[in-house]
This record gives C-alpha cells, sequence and structure tokens, in this order.
C-alpha cells in the first residue's frame, strides 16, 4: 500500500517525538524496553522479576553490572505519562512470593519508570531511566492490522476459520455470516450478533485445548474501556473481490467501524507504546502451542510474523534515533523453560529460532543484534530423575497449580508432583512446513483423547521461598541474567 | 521423529513414588516403584572433549629433524668425550676414575631430570594453548558442555596460585546455577582472570619501565640491548608462570617464537591505532634528549611484547573484560615517579 496522507502526517508526528526524546536523552539517558508478547506469555512476570532483580539483587552472575557491583541502587520512579496506570509491582510481588499465585492477566496498559544508578567500569558515577510498559498481549495482535484494509482483512479472517480446528469452531458464526448480505442496507441488529458470535469464535479459539493466537482484532478479547462501543461492534465479511462498498450498505458500515477501530485503538496503542522503543525482548510461550498441537505452534509463527513485521529495527545511528527511531536489539526469549529439564533448552531454543527466523533474518540484516535463550524469569520448578522401570525421565518437580489435569487426575494446588512432559523434536526442521507433514508432527490436546497427546507442559505455582520480614526475598530465575545482559547491560557498561 | 517416550506425571506423596535422596544411592527400593531422584546439580558433570592433537604444521618438520639429529649428535661427542675422559682417569688412578664415574652419573641424572622437566613444561604450554583454542569454540558455539570442562581444567591450573582462592570459590558456587557456555566462560574470565590481568599489567608496564630507564641512562648500545632481551626473556617468563605455564628453557624458546608471530600478525592491527601516539610521544621525548626518546621507544616496544605475550600465555581469550591497550601502559611509561614504586615493590 502506498503512504496515505495520514502514515504521513503519522510520521512527522513519530519524528518531531523522536529529536524532544533525543534531546532529553542527552541529559537524561533513558532506555526504552518493548516487552513484547502474545497474552499468557509471561510479560508481567517478565517485568516484575526484572525489577525485583534490579531493586533486590540476588543470583545474577552474568549480569556483569550487577554481578561485579556496580549497580549502586534502583527505584522506582514517577513515570513520565500521568495519563496512564503505575504497573502494580508491589501488588504483583506479594501475589508471586507471599500467596504463590501468578499475576491475574493484564487488562489494561500501565507504566514504569526504574532508575538504575551505577558505576561505569572506567569510574564515572551515572544514572540509567528504564521505561516498561505492560499491556494485555491480545492487542499486539493488532498491530498488523495497521497496515490492512477491512478487505483485506476480512478476505484473511474467514480464510483463517475455515482451517481445522478453527473450522468446527466457528460453525455459529459461520451459519449467520451465511445470512448477511455485504450489500444489503446496513442492520445494527445483525450487526451486533454477527460481533458476539465473531467474539465468541475467536474466544473459544484461545481455549488452552486449542491455544490458537492468530486472533485479531485483540480487543475483541480484552474490550479495556471500550467494550460496547461501535468501533468494537464488526465482524468479516463474505465480499465479493471487485467491486467497491455501496453507500449505506452493511458492508461500508463494518468498514467505517474498522477504519475507526485502526484510528482511534490501534495507532495511538502503537504510537505511544511500540513506534519508539530502543531495545525489545520477544517472549513466546511455546510449550503451551506444543500442548495443544502442531495446529496451534503454527499459528503461534504467523501471528509471531505478522507482529514482528511492525517494529523498526536495525543499527541505531544518529540521523535514526533523531528521525526514526530503530530498535537494535531483540531478545527473542522462550518463556516458562523451567517447565522442562534443562537438557532440552537447547531444543526449545532451536525451535523458537525456526518460529520468528524471518524476524530474525531481517533484524540481523539491518544491523540489530539478536539472541535467542530459553528463559524462566521466575523459576517454579526443582529438576528429578525419574526412574520409571526401565525408562529414565529427566523430569521437573513443582507443585501444579490448582484444577490443572493431568493423566486423567486433577490437582488441588498443594500436592507437588514430578512431570516428564516428553521429547521435544531434536531438530526443528518439517515442525513450521506448510500443509500435511506439520499437522503429523505430533500429536496435542487438540486431537482428542489427553492420553494420546505426545506432550503435556503442566502449569505450576510460582516456588515456594521464605519472606524475609515481610519483603519477598530474590527469586530463583533461569538465564533471567543472560537476557538482563542482552538488553541493558551494554548501557551499564 | 525420534519422541517416543510419551509423558508421565507422579504425584509425589503416592505410596508408589519413593523419592530418593542423593545419599542413599546404595539402598535400591523395591521393584515396582517409581524412584525420583531430585538433581542437585542443574549441570551434569560433562565429560571431557577427548580431541584428538591436531598437527600444528603439515609437511615433514625440517627445523626440528635438524636441531634433533644436531642435539643427537652432539650428546654422542659428549658421551664419548666423557667416557674417553672416564678411561684415562682410570688410567691415571684408580680413585680419580671413581670420581669421573661419580661426576658421569651425576651429569646423566641431571640431565634426565632437566628433560623431565622441560618436557612438562612443554605439555603444560600446550595445554593452556589447547584450553585457550577450546574456549574460542565454545564461546563460538555456547557449548555448555564445553564450556563446563574448561572451566573445570582451569580451576584445576588455578589451583597452584593462591591468590586466587576466592575467586574460585566464588565461581565454584554457581556452578548449580543454570548458566550457558558461553556466560560461563566469561564469568570465569572474570573471576579467575581479573587478578592476573591486574597482575600482568603490573608487571609488563615495570618492565618497559625498567627498560625505557636503563637505556636512557647506558653509557653503551651494547648494555641496553643486552638488558632490553633480558629484561624481554624476564618478562616472558614471567607472564607464562603468572597465567598457569611453567616453562623451561625449550618452552621459553617456542613462548617467543610464539609471541613473535603474534606480534607480527596484529602488529599491522595494533599499528593503526596506536602508532601515531606513539611517534608523537617519540617525537616530542626525542626532541627532549635522543637518549630520552629511544628509552621510551625501548619501553613501547617492550610494553607491545608484553601484551603480545599477554594474548599467547593466557589461557582464555578476552571477551568479558577488556584487553589491555598499549596506551594503558604508555601513560605508566610517563610517569616516571609511580613506575619506580612498581619497580620496587615487583622486583
Amino acid at each position: 500500500m502506498s503512504p496515505s496522507w495520514t502514515d504521513l502526517v503519522e510520521e512527522a508526528r513519530l519524528s518531531l517525538q523522536a529529536i524532544a526524546d533525543y534531546s532529553e536523552n542527552l541529559f537524561n539517558p533513558t532506555l526504552r524496553l518493548g516487552v513484547t508478547g502474545l497474552s499468557r506469555a509471561g510479560k508481567t512476570v517478565f517485568i516484575t522479576a526484572l525489577i525485583h532483580a534490579l531493586l533486590r539483587g540476588g543470583r545474577f552472575p552474568v549480569f556483569d553490572a550487577l554481578a561485579t557491583g556496580r549497580i549502586a541502587r534502583a527505584y522506582l520512579a514517577p513515570q513520565p505519562d500521568d495519563a496512564v496506570p503505575r504497573f502494580a509491582y508491589e501488588d504483583h510481588v506479594r501475589t508471586l512470593a507471599a500467596e504463590r499465585r501468578w499475576p491475574q492477566s493484564t487488562v489494561d496498559v500501565s507504566e514504569l519508570r526504574l532508575v538504575i544508578e551505577y558505576q561505569r567500569t572506567n569510574g564515572a558515577d551515572r544514572t540509567l531511566t528504564l521505561d516498561i510498559v505492560d499491556y494485555p498481549g491480545e492487542w499486539l495482535l493488532d498491530l498488523p492490522l495497521l497496515w490492512k484494509s477491512y478487505e483485506t482483512w476480512s478476505a484473511e479472517s474467514l480464510a483463517l476459520s475455515r482451517h481445522e480446528p478453527r473450522a468446527a469452531l466457528a460453525g455459529p458464526w459461520h451459519a449467520h455470516l451465511a445470512t448477511l448480505r455485504p450489500e444489503a442496507a446496513a442492520d445494527e441488529q445483525a450487526t451486533l450478533t454477527a460481533a458476539r458470535l465473531f467474539t465468541d469464535y475467536l474466544r473459544a479459539c484461545r481455549d488452552e485445548r486449542f491455544a490458537m493466537s492468530l486472533l485479531p482484532p485483540g480487543r475483541f478479547l480484552m474490550p479495556g474501556s471500550l467494550a460496547g462501543s461501535p468501533a468494537l461492534t464488526f465482524a468479516p465479511l463474505e465480499l465479493p473481490g471487485h467491486t467497491m462498498a455501496p453507500d449505506g450498505s452493511l458492508w461500508a458500515m463494518m468498514r467505517r467501524r474498522y477504519e475507526a477501530y485502526r484510528r482511534a485503538v490501534v495507532r495511538p496503542f502503537f504510537r505511544d507504546h511500540f513506534a519508539r522503543l530502543d531495545r525489545q525482548i520477544v517472549m513466546v510461550d511455546a510449550l503451551a502451542a506444543f500442548n495443544a498441537g502442531p495446529e496451534a505452534l503454527h499459528d503461534l509463527q504467523a501471528a509471531l510474523t505478522g507482529i514482528l513485521d511492525c517494529f523498526r529495527t536495525g543499527r541505531s545511528t544518529l540521523a535514526s534515533a533523531l528521525f526514526r527511531p530503530r530498535i537494535d536489539k531483540i531478545l527473542f526469549a522462550a518463556t516458562k523453560a523451567d517447565h522442562l529439564h534443562h537438557a532440552s533448552h537447547d531444543r526449545l531454543e532451536a525451535i523458537l529460532r525456526q518460529m520468528v527466523e524471518r524476524a530474525a533474518q531481517k533484524a540481523e540484516f539491518a544491523g540489530a543484534a539478536i539472541d535467542v535463550v530459553a528463559l524462566a524469569a521466575i523459576r517454579a520448578t526443582r529438576e528429578a530423575e525419574v526412574q520409571c522401570g526401565r525408562e529414565q525421565l529427566p523430569s521437573i518437580v513443582g507443585t501444579p497449580v490448582a484444577g490443572e489435569v493431568a493423566a486423567g487426575e486433577r490437582f488441588d494446588g498443594n500436592s507437588e508432583v514430578a512431570t516428564f512432559p516428553g521429547d521435544l523434536p531434536p531438530s526443528p526442521e518439517g515442525l513450521f512446513a506448510a500443509g500435511g507433514t506439520a499437522a503429523r508432527a505430533f500429536k496435542g490436546l487438540s486431537h482428542g483423547a489427553e492420553a494420546q497427546a505426545d506432550y503435556r507442559f503442566l502449569r505450576f505455582r510460582p516456588p515456594l521461598v521464605a519472606m524475609e520480614g515481610g519483603e519477598a526475598p530474590p527469586l530463583p530465575h533461569i538465564r533471567l541474567d543472560r537476557a538482563l545482559q542482552f538488553l541493558v547491560g551494554d548501557r551499564l557498561q | 521423529m525420534s519422541s517416543s517416550r510419551k509423558p508421565a506425571t507422579f504425584k509425589l506423596d503416592d505410596p508408589h513414588v519413593v523419592v530418593l535422596s542423593p545419599e542413599d544411592e546404595a539402598t535400591r527400593p523395591a521393584r515396582g516403584t517409581v524412584q525420583v531422584l531430585p538433581e542437585p546439580e542443574p549441570l551434569p558433570p560433562a565429560v571431557l572433549p577427548d580431541r584428538p592433537l591436531a598437527p600444528m604444521r603439515p609437511g615433514l618438520p625440517w627445523g626440528a629433524l635438524f636441531f634433533g639429529s644436531l642435539g643427537g649428535l652432539m650428546l654422542l661427542a659428549l658421551g664419548l668425550g666423557v667416557s674417553n675422559l672416564v678411561e684415562d682417569l682410570f688410567s691415571r688412578s684408580q680413585s680419580l676414575g671413581f670420581v669421573g664415574v661419580a661426576f658421569a652419573a651425576l651429569l646423566v641424572v641431571a640431565l634426565i631430570a632437566i628433560i623431565g622437566r622441560e618436557i612438562i613444561g612443554l605439555s603444560r604450554l600446550a595445554t593452556i594453548e589447547r584450553l585457550h583454542a577450546r574456549a574460542t569454540a565454545a564461546l563460538a558455539e555456547d557449548d555448555r558442555p564445553a564450556a563446563e570442562a574448561i572451566v573445570r581444567e582451569l580451576s584445576t591450573i588455578a589451583r597452584g596460585n593462591p591468590r586466587l582462592a576466592r575467586a574460585r570459590a566464588t565461581l565454584q558456587s554457581h556452578g548449580r546455577d543454570i548458566i550457558d557456555g558461553a556466560d560461563l566462560l566469561k564469568l570465569a574470565e572474570r573471576e579467575l582472570m581479573s587478578p592476573l590481568d591486574a597482575e600482568a599489567r603490573r608487571l609488563v608496564s615495570g618492565a618497559a619501565q625498567r627498560v625505557s630507564i636503563v637505556t636512557a641512562v647506558s653509557p653503551r648500545a651494547l648494555v641496553d640491548m643486552l638488558f632490553v632481551f633480558a629484561a624481554a626473556a624476564r618478562l616472558i617468563r614471567q607472564l607464562a608462570r603468572l597465567y598457569g605455564g611453567r616453562p623451561g628453557a625449550l618452552g621459553l624458546v617456542k613462548l617467543t617464537r610464539q609471541v613473535i608471530a603474534h606480534l607480527a600478525i596484529t602488529g599491522g592491527v595494533a599499528a593503526s591505532d596506536s602508532l601515531i601516539q606513539q611517534m608523537l610521544g617519540h617525537g616530542i621525548a626525542a626532541k627532549l634528549s635522543s637518549r630520552l626518546g629511544e628509552g621510551v621507544l625501548n619501553g613501547l616496544l617492550t610494553a607491545r611484547l608484553g601484551l603480545a605475550t599477554i594474548e599467547v600465555t593466557r589461557p582464555l581469550p578476552f571477551t568479558a573484560l577488556p584487553r589491555p591497550a598499549l596506551s594503558d601502559l604508555a601513560s605508566d611509561l610517563l610517569r616516571k615517579r609511580e613506575g619506580e614504586d612498581a619497580d620496587k615493590s615487583g622486583a
């Protein structure tokens, strides 16, 4: 699509903002860390763990600045944006450490500013300000819509919904869709019903058994403050390929609302939180997709590819810093690495690398540094070797979340289990191939009976830690130090 | 796909599940139970990679053959000379003959001891060299088992150095954490190498200062030439010792050859970053006095030799820690007073 007038205005706004940021940055070095990940990827936990690490210290041998004691102090500062809620770090830590619960899923944007006072390796005292934003992962799915017209989006959504396992879930919506004619006069009730059925279908796809990822628009799943507004009342239509939308038709109305959604929801979200990032961590929960099946894995890859295309990556230069800020370091993190034995971490990393190959290549070509890491911001399990009959199973030991089911047994959230989640494939080749080979790669929960599934990654409760005088102690983690070293280590040299 | 093992979950409070502790390894529980053995160490002890030694140079080692055969001939000549001598002594007097035999026996024993020491020294140098190569490879591949093995070997070498006791303890305390290969090596470098690097830097700058002072004040060119050679040999030996090597005479020769080769390779690169500075410094100093200028130049050359030696003798490549640069040392060189202090303490 050729750049339209709005795109040009948008670019100009971003450039102005970048110049203002740059001049501020001279006096007060600031790093904007973009924590990107779909819902349930672990963004909130990662941010909490990151802040906790910097505030509280702990075992971070690889994070050079902390390990060598050069970080004098870190503290939370008032955030720059007064209209955005503050990230509830204290609440999250309390939930994690004292109640041993994971934080609730995020429903709205929140922001946080962390100031790090450190000593450079040459001895000079400096401060670095870290700006981090937390937001519902569903909203990230909207970013690719910025570059899609209603017609394109509609056609893509329909095509997707006709593949298994989505087709079975989309039944009611498809039935209603068949009764709609795009050229007919606009009908508010029919639109409401269509939007409701479409939303139900999206929600159903998100169920743990299917774990689909590519489900735009994101606000349908997590409406925030916009629930029920016309901007959220539209749905894809079966459109004829050639003609224009007649005035006053259903098609024209849907199209207008889609444009309103893009203008009022997606664009500000992108502008405020993603257009000016310095560093990015892309968090991917590949294990949930392995639980569900090859289709979920494929879907996750498609969603990630679409989202990562929206970011500007490349080597940071003076010109780029002034006019078109770029992300110069991207870390792809396979989260929840504590859900499998560390011997499989390399395989998990290989799978993630394959999944984000396109984005990684693009970023590397543009001069950005990338890394792939299997990470657990908070480590919930220990490792154990299980001898069952003749088999040696490299397993993990932890307390599953209440209500988790494995092998026909429902856990109460108190008893510990040792679990072997299944062997990840030794090479990621073939996992993402289009068509039949991918579907035969392995069996997940979406195929039916749980006993036949090749993988079962349970969800575990946070680790049991002893509170120290009402404060949470340093929390265990896997490779959080490496992630920090990659993301901010060079700015703390 | 080799994924044949199905997922399985065992409740720890199930009567059929036995949780073992690492101590009661010997008592195997009853058959038919599921045994859970918690792993205390997230990093399994890695097996040392058993790689064959790659030949250093292709083709016949003519130089080695030449010197080997020359040495053999000289030994034969020596043996012949000694046996003739002993025979002569016996023909002259019985007791003198026995004294000669005793000396000859002592000579042989000492020779064997020296050869043994040389062999040990050479093999130690080769170990460090291989360690360096393996560390470079492991850093590039982010290979965890390899890094584990390297760090363990490094700790063994470092055991000989009491200054590193604390660093070794710190390193061992992190053995339980899950750290990737490259990061583990960087951690080891930061812990084990940074005290040694500081010491090495002190040694190099001390030697450079001595050389520059002696060159500046020596009455004859021959004297300072000899002194420069002696100081260089001493510096190479000291640095090799510091980083865990034990070079004997042959080891020193080998090291010196490596250092010179390294200088030749990196000289071009290093020249671009500091040549101007050197020339400038030399130029100003030479304007003050030609002897002084020569002194500074000789000192800088010694410092450069020292840096090359550090590169060759250090068991780990420079990744986490900054590579010492000539400019750091040059500034030391120009600060004479501090240099004299360091000289006293370093002597």
